[in-house]
Formats: structure tokens, C-alpha cells, sequence
């Protein structure tokens, strides 16, 4: 029970009278890293986005360290954890980064920071430059993300997500709206992430990566999970759609 | 034969009579100035009305903005001294009268405006501030809104010049602004031409120094930023990033 962190439990979601979602279940152990992949309009990143509760399920149960999380009418009636509690502990990456354009790079974090844990403005720079230094951009402070290409502005958003301690960090297909050349910056610092022991769902197109840092590796179709592995999958995996969507993909 | 009349102009009108002039200039901006702080906030609320997922919030706003931004300021006026004293027998002053009329309309105009500029906010930035765990209102405020003043600021400049003429039409109700500062001095000289291009004068001039000021605050809410204004209120904290950033590096 202790090394389950996030568990999610038949989660439906509907979009208009289309279902995107047909009850899904899974589990994510603390330390381990989920890689989910899948063809467009899978289901992968409604599923990433139901983990925070950026959506919210239909049916079904977002459980996060055992506290169950969202609106939706619980039959018990145990009060159910608010969304905001379930995102400080949740960190997310997004594909378009979603920095702030109108603040340089230290007050993106800075602003997150302070807001969000309620530390003074000075310490919450402090903290954003500790940030910033460990993604390697503290020169870059004060520029606008206007400035920054858009690895820097990936990693930027990375720090940003870090500087409130997650416990858990989703990243929705993080470099799929990256130059080629850009690519392998971020996916350096997602790795030095990985390795220093974060908890990661990563929905991600790069087979590569997948395979190198996924100890749970998903392929989502049409709403279902289609198939599970573990580190092996990729050499294993004898679901023959998985196998074809790999293969087009590498 | 027909004499051809003699034009005589008499400018030294225009400086014998500068201080009622700018007297009424100032009415004129005061009046304005008070309806643009007061239309803007009323402006916004209805711009969040209009983007409320309530429906009878968003019927509200959307009655409120097609009613005054189809009443013309003149009507407006007239409406709130005379009428508002008529129905409910309390007197405004007319200075009151101006401001009220003025905020009705323009509060309309406003609400348009920051609705598309608040709509023009991709979604991704209120996901970004929700994903971190920030509260609504903070997203809003620190996120959301002054990205949509940037959009917003040089609309709300070409209103505010359209709101200091509109007082033109306050005279009816006897609002000592220019027009009626230059009908007052007419009355006694007979010198139209002179002292209605004093009064054009006054408000081309009125217009430049407010393009001039609404240029100065859009590059203040620009970025990267080109503004003095608030590069001088972060200089401390520009300060301290240096700081770090030598720390860190």
C-alpha cells in the first residue's frame, strides 16, 4: 500500500456524448516511471489529465495516497480531497510548456512558489534560482520566454513544476512541439530527473527514451489500455497492435 | 454691389479668456477620467458575467451591453438629470449626471473589450496555474489579467479620447466644460470661428498627450518589457536575481 501513489480506478470520461475513456485502471507505484503511448485520440492524455484532475472523470476514482480526489458523488459521503491539494503535490509538464509570457523565467517560478506555499517574494526567487540553476538556464533569469527557444522554455517549465516538491510529475507528450535539435536537451533533464528517483508519467511519442527510462509501459487504444509491460515490454510485447505502433513509430 | 464683410478675428480672445478655457478642459478630463475608472471596473465585472457559465449571468450582461452602447451620450444625459429627478425626485448634481452617464455607456464598450481580450488568453495559461495548485482568483490576477490589459490597453485609449469629447454634449445640461466655456464667451463677443477652433484646439491636444500616456502604459505591460515605469519599480528585485544569478552561476 505505501509504494502505491496515485491509483486510478474505472475511470470513465465523456467529451459531449462521445466517450474518450471506457474504464481504465492503473496504478502508479512511487519511484517508478509510466511511459503511455498510443495513436492520436487514444485516450493518453486524457488519462494524464484525470491524474490532476485538469479533468474530471465521469465515473470512476482518483486516489492519491490513499485520500480519493474530486467532485462526483461518493456513496459513502466521506468527504472527497479538493483538486487544489491533489496539484501541489502533482507537478505537469505540458506539451505547448504553458509558460508565463508576460514574466521572465525566475518570476514563473517565483510566482508558483510564492503563491502557491506562501513563502515571501525573496525566498520564492531564491528557490526559483536554486531551480533554474539545476536545469542548468540560471543565466537566463531574467529573459522573457519570448527569448528562450523552446527547450529552454520546456526546461524552464520543468523547474517550474519542481519548485514545489511533487511527489509525482506528468509530462504530456513534452517534446512533441520541440525542434528536432531541442529535443535531446529536455529529454537529458527528464532523464537526470528520472534518475535522482521522481515519480513520472511521461506520455511520450520518443520510443527510445520510453524504453529506456519506462518500468511500466502502457499503449492505450481507442480508450482501453491495450496492453501493459514492464521494462521489457518493448522486447516482449506480443500485442500485435502495440507491436505495429512501435514499429511505426521507432 | 454687395460689400464683401470684413473678417475680423479676434484671437487675443483665445488668450484673454485661458483660464475659463482650461478650466473647462479640466471639467472635461475630470469628468472623464472619474467615468473611466469607474466604467472600467464596472466593464470587467460585466465582461465576467458575459463569461460566466451562469446563463442568467451572461443574459445580464448581455441585455446591459446592447441597451447603453446603442444610447448616445447626449440621450444618456439628458436621461440621468432630468429624468432620473422626474421618476424618483433626487437631483444630481451635473457633474454627478456627466459621470453616470458616461460610465453607463462606456462600461459597455469596456465589457466588449476586455471579453475578447480576456478570451484571447490561450487556455493553457489558466491550466499552467491550476496544474501548480494556484487558486483561481490568483490565476486570474496574476496570470490571466494583465496579459489581457496588454491586448486591452490601446482599445481603452482610443474610448477614453472618444469619453472626453462625449462630455462636449454635457453642456446641454450645463456642465461648465469646454463647449460650454466657448458658448458662454461667444454669447458676449460673437467670435465662433476663433473660439471653436480654440475649443478644436484644446481637444486635438487632450488627444495627443492621452495617446501619448496610453503609450507609455502599454509599454509598461509589454514584454519583454520597454517600460521606465516598472522598470523602476523592479529594480530591487532586479537586484536580487543579479545576486543570484552570480550565486547560482
Amino acid at each position: 500500500m505505501s509504494d502505491q501513489l496515485l491509483k486510478l480506478s474505472k475511470v470513465r470520461k465523456s467529451f459531449g456524448t462521445a466517450e474518450v475513456l471506457h474504464g481504465v485502471d492503473l496504478t502508479i507505484k512511487s519511484g517508478s516511471h509510466t511511459v503511455i503511448f498510443g495513436p492520436s485520440g487514444s485516450g493518453k492524455s486524457t488519462i494524464l489529465r484525470i491524474m490532476n484532475l485538469l479533468e474530471e472523470p465521469n465515473e470512476g476514482s482518483v486516489i492519491f495516497q490513499g485520500i480519493e480526489y474530486g467532485l462526483g458523488v461518493d456513496e459513502d459521503n466521506t468527504p472527497r480531497g479538493k483538486a487544489v491539494n491533489l496539484r501541489r503535490q502533482v507537478g505537469m509538464v505540458f506539451q505547448q510548456f504553458n509558460l508565463f509570457p508576460h514574466l521572465t523565467a525566475i518570476d514563473n517560478i517565483a510566482l508558483a512558489v510564492h503563491s502557491v506555499t506562501g513563502k515571501s517574494k525573496v525566498d520564492a526567487r531564491e528557490r526559483a534560482a536554486s531551480e533554474l540553476k539545476k536545469v542548468g538556464l540560471i543565466k537566463w533569469a531574467l529573459n522573457f520566454p519570448g527569448e528562450l527557444s523552446g527547450g529552454q522554455q520546456q526546461r524552464v517549465a520543468i523547474a517550474r513544476a519542481l519548485s514545489l516538491d511533487p511527489k509525482l510529475m506528468l509530462f504530456d507528450e513534452p517534446t512533441s512541439a520541440l525542434d528536432p535539435e531541442l529535443v535531446g536537451e529536455v529529454l537529458a533533464t527528464m532523464r537526470d530527473l528520472a534518475d535522482s528517483g521522481m515519480t513520472m508519467v511521461v506520455v511520450t511519442h520518443e520510443m527510445n527514451f520510453a524504453r529506456e527510462i519506462g518500468d511500466q509501459c502502457i499503449f492505450m487504444e481507442a480508450g482501453y489500455i491495450a496492453a501493459t509491460g514492464g521494462s521489457d515490454f518493448f522486447d516482449t510485447c506480443t500485442n500485435t497492435r502495440a507491436q505495429q505502433f512501435i514499429g511505426s513509430v521507432l | 454691389m454687395e460689400e464683401k464683410p470684413t473678417l475680423n478675428f479676434m484671437w487675443h480672445l483665445v488668450w484673454d479668456y485661458r483660464v475659463d478655457l482650461l478650466k473647462g478642459l479640466w471639467t472635461a478630463v475630470s469628468v472623464s477620467i472619474t467615468s473611466l475608472i469607474l466604467s472600467l471596473i464596472l466593464g470587467l465585472i460585466f465582461a465576467l458575467f458575459k463569461m460566466s457559465k451562469y446563463s442568467i449571468l451572461r443574459t445580464i450582461s448581455g441585455v446591459y451591453v446592447n441597451i447603453f452602447r446603442g444610447i448616445p451620450a447626449l440621450v444618456s444625459v439628458i436621461w440621468v438629470y432630468f429624468g432620473w429627478s422626474l421618476l424618483f425626485g433626487h437631483n444630481f448634481t451635473v457633474y454627478q449626471a456627466g459621470v453616470i452617464a458616461l460610465t453607463l455607456l462606456y462600461s459597455a464598450f469596456f465589457s466588449e473589450i476586455f471579453r475578447s481580450a480576456l478570451s484571447a488568453i490561450h487556455k493553457g495559461q489558466r491550466e499552467a496555474g491550476l496544474a501548480l495548485g494556484m487558486g483561481r482568483i490568483r490565476i486570474f490576477i496574476s496570470i490571466v489579467m494583465p496579459q489581457a490589459l496588454k491586448i486591452a490597453i490601446p482599445n481603452i485609449g482610443s474610448m477614453y479620447i472618444g469619453m472626453i469629447k462625449d462630455t462636449s454634449t454635457f453642456t446641454v445640461i450645463g456642465l461648465a466644460e469646454v463647449v460650454r466655456v466657448t458658448q458662454t464667451i461667444n454669447s458676449q463677443y460673437f467670435q465662433p470661428f476663433v473660439l471653436y477652433t480654440a475649443a478644436a484646439g484644446l481637444y486635438v491636444a487632450i488627444a495627443f498627450l492621452v495617446d501619448y500616456l496610453f503609450r507609455i502604459f502599454e509599454g509598461n505591460f509589454s514584454f519583454p518589457n520597454q517600460g521606465k515605469i516598472t522598470k523602476f519599480l523592479s529594480k530591487k528585485k532586479h537586484a536580487q536575481v543579479r545576486e543570484l544569478i552570480i550565486k547560482n552561476s
